[in-house]
């Protein structure tokens, strides 16, 4: 018998080995990516993921070429937009100058430094932000002009923005602006520089209308404490409770405006505006729209994330940039984590001081004003199936995302949306015991316990016969039990008496 | 042995469960308790503890498995009730308790005794709930935690021999005294790590030198 097992495990041994042998002859991929991929589970660990998107190239000034001439280094460029046919607009603030730059990025369109304002030729001043309307219009920030100018594509003004009049701002206020979009109504919304008030929304005749998002300070009631106690001397040495200000902006479809703000608490550094300005995003299971959820440490490596710029994709799918750790966090419409990827470093693919972040189809791109460089960063498989389940998902397809979520979970076994997805799926189907296997899985525990109940009492109708038997049973057996427990213990007491 | 573990005695657990006044009386002054039996009470309530937080269903536990250390959580709770006994004991010495440090323990261990059964039912109940039933669950726990509670203090009124409002303040200073203690034991645990890190200190520079 030891004989035989002895055998049993050389042969093991060597059908392992065997493997071994002919699994390295596969090249096996080490990963090329120069940033962790990740993501955060129910719990709020990290579980590592396969990258959903992976650096593809880089766009430099001085690789391009306008008119025969090299387009030359772009210097600080601080925004980039998409229009409706995919040409990119670079604001190349330093520089003055707007850049039009092909769908594909290889080739420069048109370059924007002068147009004609009213029979005069008018420039920019560090223009910081740029967008393009649903109408094919382009608003840029012209920040040290102190205005916002509006042209045709080709270039020709159409007007300004500027001077802001209302009551709410202070005599003097001079108007900055940085980062600009426009809604379906050509309303323009603008993030001003030291404006702690909210977002400016101008009307399309160019007059000042109201802020929306103000972003409400909170003093936790030990700062209140403290305030209370110090003297006026001290108080006016302290630190003032100011909003943060508003550092990113992006507007969907429907007319939500999508706006980030560095948090200093990491719990929230996106907001979704509705057209009255309340703020409605959804911050998912983990409550939480802040990028990074493990920030401990004292490094300046570590913290909260501080979301410099948001991108509106599709099907509620929007990406936030990260300009301390150089990430991109993607969310669902629900606020849930989709996938994380970039890094700060000085490898390929990786950021000095991201700045702003624009979705091209499979592509997204990372604006970078250190490295004066635009990164692109192309879909992988991962990153597509997850892209279209969430689409079909919020569409109401759930039936029809199922096969997608299978295969993200081949890639990535531990995703909790697809386990919940395919779960839920399960549910809708009526295969309840699959389903509470997928939704604890997904951690998603509202509909475990439909799927349990539901579950349960199918267990209860089916086997309703076998359940009666059994009360019948014991109904019986305990009557039968007292009967015969009654007649002994009768015995016994006749047995004592007559002993007695 | 069997002195302590006496089906008397077993029996007697259930009286004092369930009249928990005469019982923790006669515990005081017939010796019909068991301290044996107390700490096997405290180490099923641990036991309960633990098992509760495993293996009761997903619907109403949210505890990360990773987290759950049986040992250290029994290590824990039989501490704990060292520590409730001992410092309940040197504030009741001082404040006219009738209580040996005997009737203490199994004053507290008996206590325990329905909130450690109650961790096994509800988490045997947990695996039959669905969504709105959790109160159930939550009742039951409630049900078995607060009766624990009433015991424990019952248990320590009657032993020795005090008034509710007695209890109730020499309760608090047991818990003072419980801090007080810790804090000593920290303080010489501190203290005797550096006088071992000076005699350390001392034999090598001894070695050094030589």
């Amino acid at each position: 018998m030891k004989k035989f097992f002895q055998w049993k495990k050389v042969v093991s041994l060597s059908l392992a080995s065997l493997m071994l042998a002919l699994g390295a002859g596969e090249t096996v991929q080490a990963s090329s990516l120069p940033y962790d991929t990740y993501n955060y589970d129910y719990r709020e660990y990290i579980h590592y993921t396969p990258a959903a998107y992976a650096p593809s190239g880089s766009i430099k000034g001085e690789s391009l070429t306008y008119n025969g001439e090299s387009l030359g280094k772009f210097t600080t460029p601080q925004d980039l937009c998409e229009d409706a046919e995919g040409n990119v607009y670079v604001a190349d603030t330093g520089n003055n100058r707007i850049v039009v730059l092909s769908p594909d990025m290889k080739k420069v369109k048109n370059v924007i430094t002068t147009f004609d304002n009213n029979g005069q030729e008018d420039s920019f001043n560090q223009p910081y932000g740029v967008c393009v309307s649903e109408r094919g219009r382009l608003y840029v920030a012209d920040s040290q002009n102190r205005r916002v100018v509006i042209l045709e594509k080709d270039g020709t003004f159409v007007g300004t923005v500027q001077d802001p009049v209302s009551e709410s701002l202070e005599d003097g206020y001079v108007f900055t602006p940085l980062k600009v979009t426009v809604d379906y109504a050509d309303r323009v919304y603008v993030i001003a520089q030291n404006m702690f008030e909210g977002i400016m929304v101008f009307e399309n005749s160019g007059k000042f209308s109201s802020f929306i998002g103000t972003i409400n300070v909170e003093i936790s009631v030990w700062e209140k404490f403290w305030k209370r106690i110090a003297t006026k001397e001290e108080r006016s040495k302290q630190q003032l409770y100011i909003p943060t200000e508003f550092t990113g902006i992006d507007i969907d479809p429907d007319g939500f405006v999508y706006a980030t703000n560095i948090d200093a608490t990491g719990v929230q550094g996106v907001r979704r505006l509705n057209p009255k300005g309340e703020d409605v995003i959804k911050k998912g299971e983990n409550e939480n729209v802040g990028g990074d959820l493990q920030i401990d440490g004292s490094t300046d490596y570590a913290g909260p994330s501080q979301f410099t710029d948001v991108v509106y994709r599709e099907n509620g799918i929007y990406t936030c940039l990260d300009r301390r750790r150089g990430r991109l966090f993607t969310y669902d419409y629900e606020g849930n984590l989709l996938y994380v990827f970039g890094g700060l470093g000085t490898q390929k693919g990786t950021f000095h001081m991201p700045v702003a972040v624009e979705d091209l189809g499979d592509k997204i791109v990372v604006l970078d004003a250190t490295r004066a460089e635009i990164m692109t960063f192309s879909v992988t498989e991962y990153g597509r199936l997850i892209n279209e389940a969430v689409a079909l998902r919020y569409d109401g397809d759930e039936s029809e995302a199922v096969s997608l979520w299978q295969r993200v979970l081949e890639l990535d076994e531990n995703n909790e949306l697809a386990n919940t997805g395919i779960g839920k799926a399960y549910l809708t189907a009526g295969e309840y015991k699959l389903a509470l296997k997928y939704l604890e899985l997904g951690m998603n525990r509202d509909y475990y316990s439909i799927a349990f109940r539901r579950y349960r009492n199918e267990l209860l109708i089916d086997n309703a016969s076998y359940f009666l038997t059994g009360i019948l049973v014991l109904v019986v057996a305990y009557q039968v039990f007292k009967r015969v427990k009654g007649k002994k213990k009768g015995k016994k007491e006749e047995g004592g008496l007559l002993n007695g | 042995m069997a002195k302590y573990f006496s089906k008397e005695k077993w029996k007697y657990l259930f009286y004092t469960i369930s009249h928990p006044m005469d019982g923790y009386y006669w515990i005081r002054h017939a010796e019909r308790g068991s301290v044996p039996i107390a700490i096997l009470m405290v180490v099923l309530f641990s036991i309960g503890f633990t098992v509760n937080r495993l293996l009761s269903s997903f619907v109403v536990n949210d505890i990360d498995p990773r987290g759950v250390d049986s040992l250290y959580e029994l290590i824990g709770v039989l501490v704990f009730y060292l520590l409730l006994c001992v410092s309940n004991w040197s504030v009741t010495c001082l404040m006219n308790g009738e209580g040996r440090m005997k009737d203490i323990a199994i004053a507290i261990g008996y206590g325990m005794t329905p909130i450690g059964v109650m961790f096994y039912v509800a988490t045997l109940v947990s695996q039959f709930i669905a969504d709105e039933e959790q109160a159930f669950y939550g009742i039951l726990l409630g049900v078995g935690i607060a009766y624990g509670v009433i015991m424990i203090l019952i248990g320590i009124m009657q032993v020795h021999n005090y008034t509710l409002g007695k209890t109730l303040i020499t309760l608090f200073l047991t818990f003072i005294a419980m801090l007080i203690i810790i804090f000593i034991v920290l303080l010489i645990s501190n203290m005797l790590g550096m006088v071992m890190t000076f005699f350390r200190s001392v034999y090598t520079e001894i070695i050094f030198r030589t």
